[in-house]
């Protein structure tokens, strides 16, 4: 009982934080490829309740800020200009899941850009970018992740239980894939692709190309449980009882391999978003301006941004959420079943 | 902690070497050099220093070998600049030529012959002397065919190459095919090198393999400031003093100051930033607009100097060139608004080129309307217009080119041309290079003001080129260059429209419009001309062509920053490359206590 | 010993395969290394032919295979553009260095992922494994880049450690307590941002395969025995679950050379790092295709060191396979 609250806490979240990805447009405040480029590195704005006299105020508001004097990038807060938060305000256009045009915004602010999360180097917000972001990462990790794993499962299951030969030549097929200078392969395949890449399409590649290189690794993970599960007794007396393979390995076998499955998809997900920073530089990942959490990762990669602006850090820092969501929920799958094992072996024998 | 290594009981040889060559060194210096008439050396002004002492510098990438007949990369090329001599030098700071091997040159009155004059009492770092036939012999290799040196073509003008003979042992007569202008700046950076050394491997066709990075210390030599101590595979190279070199201060020292030079190999621009914060390097350049300013901002024992910009020019280019048989079908579609000189010059319009300098270099950078950046002091024309940013200007110049605003037949808005095609390219762009794909993305979101679609497009560096130079598929581009030197003929082939570099439009048989055959005039003709001043005016003419065209649109030129720690005396960045290793020579340590027991 | 035999020709061919199609795709891939002279406007187009032309570059493939496979068995490994000379030196003498620093660091993180998952997994679902999940979740998204810098950040700040390198300019002089002192502070860095980046993972799957066996009977009935937590934990309990650790294990082993390749970079650890990165964006292809080889090598070697554990560890397994 407190399992499946658990598990319905954990679906309860992720719902949620995917709502705010793929309604990015009515949560965002701004289009999140606008520059401002009179503000760019701004760090993020604080709301305040109390103005400088010590009055409450019971809408939050920010106050602007101005570049220091002969300072490209260092900013101070100007007390004399607030900037009022708003909700359901009128804003950039946009297209939810692509088709239903909106230009109400849960939050915002008039005349003045208010920016929670500060802005990149170009003064884009970064609010509006991390959530327009997760729109491509989010769901290319995720799909690609699903991709490789299937994958990984089908090869890996088929080497461990029928073994021999297929064993031998799906693993030396890992092998290879694992072997291979994929680097060169892909600067080969960009060569071939035509220029301009929609988001859309690097979309689908990122995903066919994260599945392809990706599969080996959890088929070898998953060919090593196989080998042990079809051996195990409660296997043993199925096969004995005339069961089909088809059934030896859904009912059996791969049950067997879930925990490894599960833990390689906690992990492949960050990853794969990690990885588009890879295939950007190929040419192949999401192209700029088009925000994805690739961009915003590889932005941290360098000592500048690491020393003097802190801000940069935020999308990395609730990215944790989804992926904790993703992992939370997987452990509570995962939990060991009652009493194990002889469990399944009363099951297989029924 | 440096008193514990000093007592280290392992060290003694190398240390009393060490000390013997301490008690070496004021002894070479306190020889007065003028005296003996059989030796001229160079003076060059500046602040006097003190001998002594270890200058450690990152490279980002090792040094490939260190001989000049085969290097062509930046790292090679910056080690063999502090161990090799030219005949005449380019002095980076005037950004004039000065007498080096040579003592003097004469010009002869067609202008076809110079003769040059080697100083007395050369010695190369091995201890040998040089005299003209270690010229002849350099030359030879240079122009060899089968060598296939990277200077072979810089020596031979319109087919035909320079020839030398030897006059006596100091004088050599270079025979010129045609007269060239400044034909002395030919000589900067080729390095005169060992005959004794190289004229065996050179015959058993092994000259390739002499000079790597593996080879013995005693079987390399140069005549540059230092000269080969170790190499270690992947760390570091280290050099020391060249007890015989052939300059020395206002007071008759003999140069260079430093005892070693150390190359430390660090492969990451943020990497080389942490080292020189830490102390373990001394000296920093070719640095990032950010980085600098992260050094400038956290105090510490070391001056940062802005030497303002440099030769390295930014620029956009359209797809000019005809379209072959790779060529993707849309583009020559395309070609045809490239092709239209109104529609380059609305998007140089619409450019915010102030603020490409101040979002991607931080205010340290200068906005370019032309290829001769404002760091080439002498060529730079002071009469070219520098028009801000004008949307309007650019909206009017498309409506006479006949494009137009309007609904596509998908429905978005945007610019049309005269038979209702949207306007939309991709606009590809280094990904090695975070500034220039920013550069990008802020002329994507300009031009989008127009009502363009631009969709940038970062490729991998060698594809990049590979589409650019060789298949011809692609759009537009934003790239950059560095001019090797002020001079304009070491842009020569970018001008030329049979030139390599004429990127638009490469290696063309004939030039394909009205005014790319004036420039290829103008700077043949310049190429020729005797005085500065007929140059000049042909030069600033085929600058006022390029703008007019604008086959290139020019956009920045960032500045030449560096570092260095406080106690380097000396220390005078240039707009040249290499930017603060030209006068290594003069640098010294103003306290050598620190340094030397380091 | 069959086994073994058959295992050796797989290897083999393996190898011709990678090499083939690393060939291949080194084909493919736009660009070759003379093009960066195409940039250089001193340099004519005939000379880069030329060039060509002498490394063999304009050569049919099967012609430039079979020649690098004759350079292979005179241990040379083809010819590398950039440096002038014979690939296998070059190769090797980084090698070392890489497996010096990738060897110590895959140790030290076994050594600290194995008890620390067991840690967690014995505290399934509660605060503490919660706290670590969300600590390796953190690391899984810190590019390694970063991870690396922030360390070096940290070592400038701290002024205790050096910010990159293997040794000291002064290394030659020192004692040999000096030099084993001084390359250690040198790994440091390098080794902890290694171990932090190889660790989510591990902790991970270990804490996983686990806690799938905690609760099995065979540990229930062993506690009823009285027999000590860390007894039952380590010898029980493990090799249970040990399965999917072998295969990561081999895994481990096979990403010996191709593991730290970012790490090396940013900490400016001479191995082959630095040096391949650059031979893979400058297209020295036999650079590249030597260091593919090396590392199938390894590859290889960890999975059938994998797969001979994996036997050991399960008696069904062996004699269902190598019968």
């Amino acid at each position: 009982m407190r399992r499946k609250r658990a598990i319905s806490g954990w679906l309860v979240l992720l719902i949620a934080l995917h709502a705010l990805v793929i309604f990015a447009g009515f949560f965002a405040p701004y289009d999140p490829t606008e520059q401002d480029r009179n503000n760019p590195y701004l760090p993020p704005m604080r709301l305040h309740f109390l103005d400088p006299q010590g009055h409450l105020h019971a809408r939050p508001f920010a106050y602007s800020l101005r570049l220091r004097e002969g300072s490209f990038d260092q900013y101070e807060e100007n007390t004399a200009l607030t900037i009022p938060l708003k909700f359901f305000v009128l804003g950039a256009r946009y297209h939810l899941l692509g088709l239903v045009p909106g230009r109400w915004h849960l939050w915002g602010a008039e005349e003045q850009r208010i920016y929670l999360l500060g802005t990149d180097s170009y003064g884009r917000d970064l609010l509006s970018r991390f959530l327009y972001g997760g729109q491509v990462s989010l769901f290319a990790g995720l799909s690609g992740a699903g991709t490789t794993l299937l994958l990984g499962l089908c090869v890996g299951a088929m080497a461990g239980y029928y073994g021999g030969w297929r064993d031998d030549l799906l693993m030396r097929l890992a092998e290879l894939f694992l072997a291979l200078p994929w680097l060169y392969l892909l600067l080969a395949l960009r060569a071939f692709l035509p220029l301009a890449v929609s988001p859309r399409q690097a979309f689908f590649l990122i995903v066919a190309i994260l599945g392809a290189v990706g599969w080996a690794r959890p088929a070898r993970l998953v060919r090593g449980v196989v080998l042990s599960a079809k051996e195990q007794d409660f296997v043993r007396a199925a096969r004995g009882f005339g069961a089909t393979d088809g059934y030896l390995l859904r009912r059996h076998i791969l049950p067997e391999a879930s925990s490894v499955v599960l833990t390689q998809a906690a992990i492949l997900v960050p990853q794969f978003v990690l990885a588009e920073m890879t295939l950007s530089f190929l040419g192949l990942g999401v192209p700029e301006p088009v925000p994805s959490w690739g961009n915003l990762l590889s932005a941290l990669q360098q000592y500048s941004v690491l020393v003097s602006y802190w801000w940069m850090y935020l999308p990395a820092l609730i990215m944790l959420p989804f992926f904790l969501g993703y992992l939370g929920l997987g452990s509570e799958l995962q939990q060991p079943q009652e009493p194990y094992k002889i469990g399944k072996l009363t099951r297989s024998l029924e | 902690m440096r008193a514990a290594r000093a007592n280290c009981p392992s060290r003694p040889i190398v240390f009393s070497l060490l000390l013997a060559l301490v008690a070496l060194v004021p002894e070479v210096i306190s020889a007065a050099p003028q005296k003996n008439s059989n030796e001229e050396w160079l003076v060059l002004p500046g602040d006097i220093g003190r001998p002594g002492g270890r200058l450690v510098v990152s490279l980002r990438a090792e040094p490939k070998t260190l001989n000049p007949l085969i290097a062509t990369d930046i790292s090679s090329r910056e080690v063999i600049g502090t161990m090799q001599a030219d005949l005449v030098h380019i002095d980076r700071a005037t950004q004039l030529t000065e007498p080096a091997l040579a003592k003097s040159w004469k010009i002869s009155p067609d202008g076809l012959q110079y003769t040059l004059v080697l100083r007395r009492g050369l010695k190369f770092s091995d201890g040998q002397p040089l005299d003209a036939e270690d010229v002849l012999f350099t030359f030879r290799l240079y122009l060899e065919e089968k060598v296939h040196a990277p200077q072979r073509d810089l020596l031979i003008l319109d087919d035909k190459p320079i020839s030398l003979r030897k006059v006596d042992s100091q004088t050599i007569v270079f025979q010129l095919p045609k007269t060239y202008s400044v034909a002395e700046r030919l000589f900067d950076g080729l390095s005169i090198l060992p005959k004794h050394l190289l004229e065996k491997p050179y015959e058993e066709g092994k000259i390739a393999q002499i000079g790597t990075l593996t080879t013995p210390a005693n079987q390399w030599a140069g005549l540059g400031p230092f000269r080969l101590k170790e190499y270690v595979a992947g760390q570091r190279l280290v050099l020391e003093r060249n007890p015989y070199y052939w300059k020395t201060d206002a007071k008759g020292n003999r140069l260079p100051y430093l005892d070693e030079l150390v190359f430390l190999f660090v492969p990451s621009a943020d990497a080389q930033v942490l080292r020189f914060q830490s102390g373990e390097t001394d000296i920093i350049s070719r640095l990032g607009a950010e980085n600098f300013s992260v050094l400038s901002r956290q105090p510490g024992d070391y001056t940062m100097v802005d030497a303002g910009p440099g030769l390295e020019y930014n620029f956009l280019f359209f797809n000019l060139s005809d379209p072959t048989e790779k060529t993707p079908s849309e583009v020559p579609q395309k070609q045809k608004w490239f092709r239209e000189e109104k529609f380059r010059q609305a998007v140089s319009a619409a450019i915010d080129r102030e603020a490409i300098v101040r979002l991607v270099y931080q205010g340290r950078g200068a906005p370019l309307w032309g290829l001769v950046t404002p760091g080439n002091r002498r060529w730079r024309d002071e009469k070219r217009p520098h028009p801000p940013r004008s949307l309007e200007k650019a909206r009017e110049l498309l409506k006479e080119a006949g494009f137009s605003r309007g609904a596509a037949s998908n429905g978005d808005s945007g610019l049309l041309d005269s038979s209702g095609k949207p306007v939309e390219f991709s606009l590809i762009t280094s990904s090695s290079s975070a500034e220039r794909t920013k550069m990008a993305t802020l002329i994507q979101d300009d031009l989008k003001q127009l009502g363009m679609r631009v969709q940038v497009v970062p490729l991998e560096h060698r594809s990049l080129l590979d589409r650019v130079t060789q298949t011809k598929q692609y759009d537009a581009c934003v790239l950059g260059a560095v001019s090797p030197d002020a001079d304009p003929n070491a842009d020569i082939s970018v001008w030329l429209s049979s030139g390599g570099l004429h990127l638009w439009n490469p290696s063309q048989a004939h030039p394909a419009t009205p005014w790319e055959a004036e420039i290829d005039r103008l700077m043949k003709e310049q190429l020729y001309a005797r005085t500065f001043g007929q140059r000049k005016k042909l030069y600033d003419r085929a600058q006022e062509i390029l703008w007019e065209y604008q086959p290139m649109i020019f956009l920045v030129s960032p500045d030449i920053l560096s570092g260095a720690r406080k106690a380097v005396g000396n220390f005078r960045p240039a707009v040249l490359e290499p930017y603060v290793l030209w006068n290594v020579e003069q640098l010294y340590f103003k306290d050598d206590v620190v340094k030397a027991t380091r | 010993m069959r086994y073994l035999l058959r295992r050796l020709w797989h290897a083999v061919f393996l190898l011709i395969g990678v090499s083939v199609l690393a060939f291949a795709f080194t084909v493919l891939a736009p660009g070759n290394y003379f093009d960066e002279m195409r940039l250089n406007p001193q340099i004519a187009p005939e000379t880069i032919t030329a060039l060509r032309a002498q490394y063999e570059l304009d050569r049919p493939l099967p012609v430039r295979y079979a020649h690098w496979i004759a350079s292979l068995l005179h241990g040379d490994m083809g010819f590398s553009f950039a440096y002038n000379s014979p690939v296998a030196p070059l190769l090797l003498v980084r090698a070392r260095n890489t497996l010096l620093l990738t060897v110590t660091a895959m140790f030290l993180a076994w050594g600290i992922a194995l008890p620390l998952g067991i840690w967690s997994a014995e505290r399934f679902g509660h605060l503490p494994d919660r706290l670590l999940s969300w600590a390796t979740a953190a690391l899984l998204v810190t590019p390694d880049l970063a991870l690396a810098l922030g360390l070096l950040v940290i070592a400038v700040k701290s002024g205790r450690f050096p910010t990159g390198g293997m040794v000291s300019l002064d290394f030659e002089r020192l004692s040999l307590f000096g030099k084993a002192r001084d390359l250690l502070l040198h790994m440091g860095l390098p080794v902890v941002a290694l171990v932090l980046s190889l660790l989510p993972l591990l902790v991970r799957h270990v804490r996983a395969a686990m806690a799938e066996v905690l609760n099995a009977p065979f540990l229930l009935a062993a506690e009823g025995h009285g027999i000590p937590r860390r007894v039952r934990l380590y010898r029980y309990a493990l090799p249970a679950a040990a399965n999917p650790l072998i295969s990561l294990f081999g895994f481990s082993v096979g990403t010996l050379l191709s593991g730290s390749l970012l790490i090396e970079v940013v900490m400016s650890w001479p191995g082959l790092g630095p040096f391949l990165l650059e031979a893979i964006l400058a297209r020295d292809l036999y650079v590249v295709i030597g260091g593919v080889v090396l590392s199938t090598l390894f590859l290889v070697g960890g999975n059938f060191l994998a797969d001979l554990l994996l036997y050991w560890a399960d008696p069904r397994i062996r004699t269902e396979t190598i019968a």
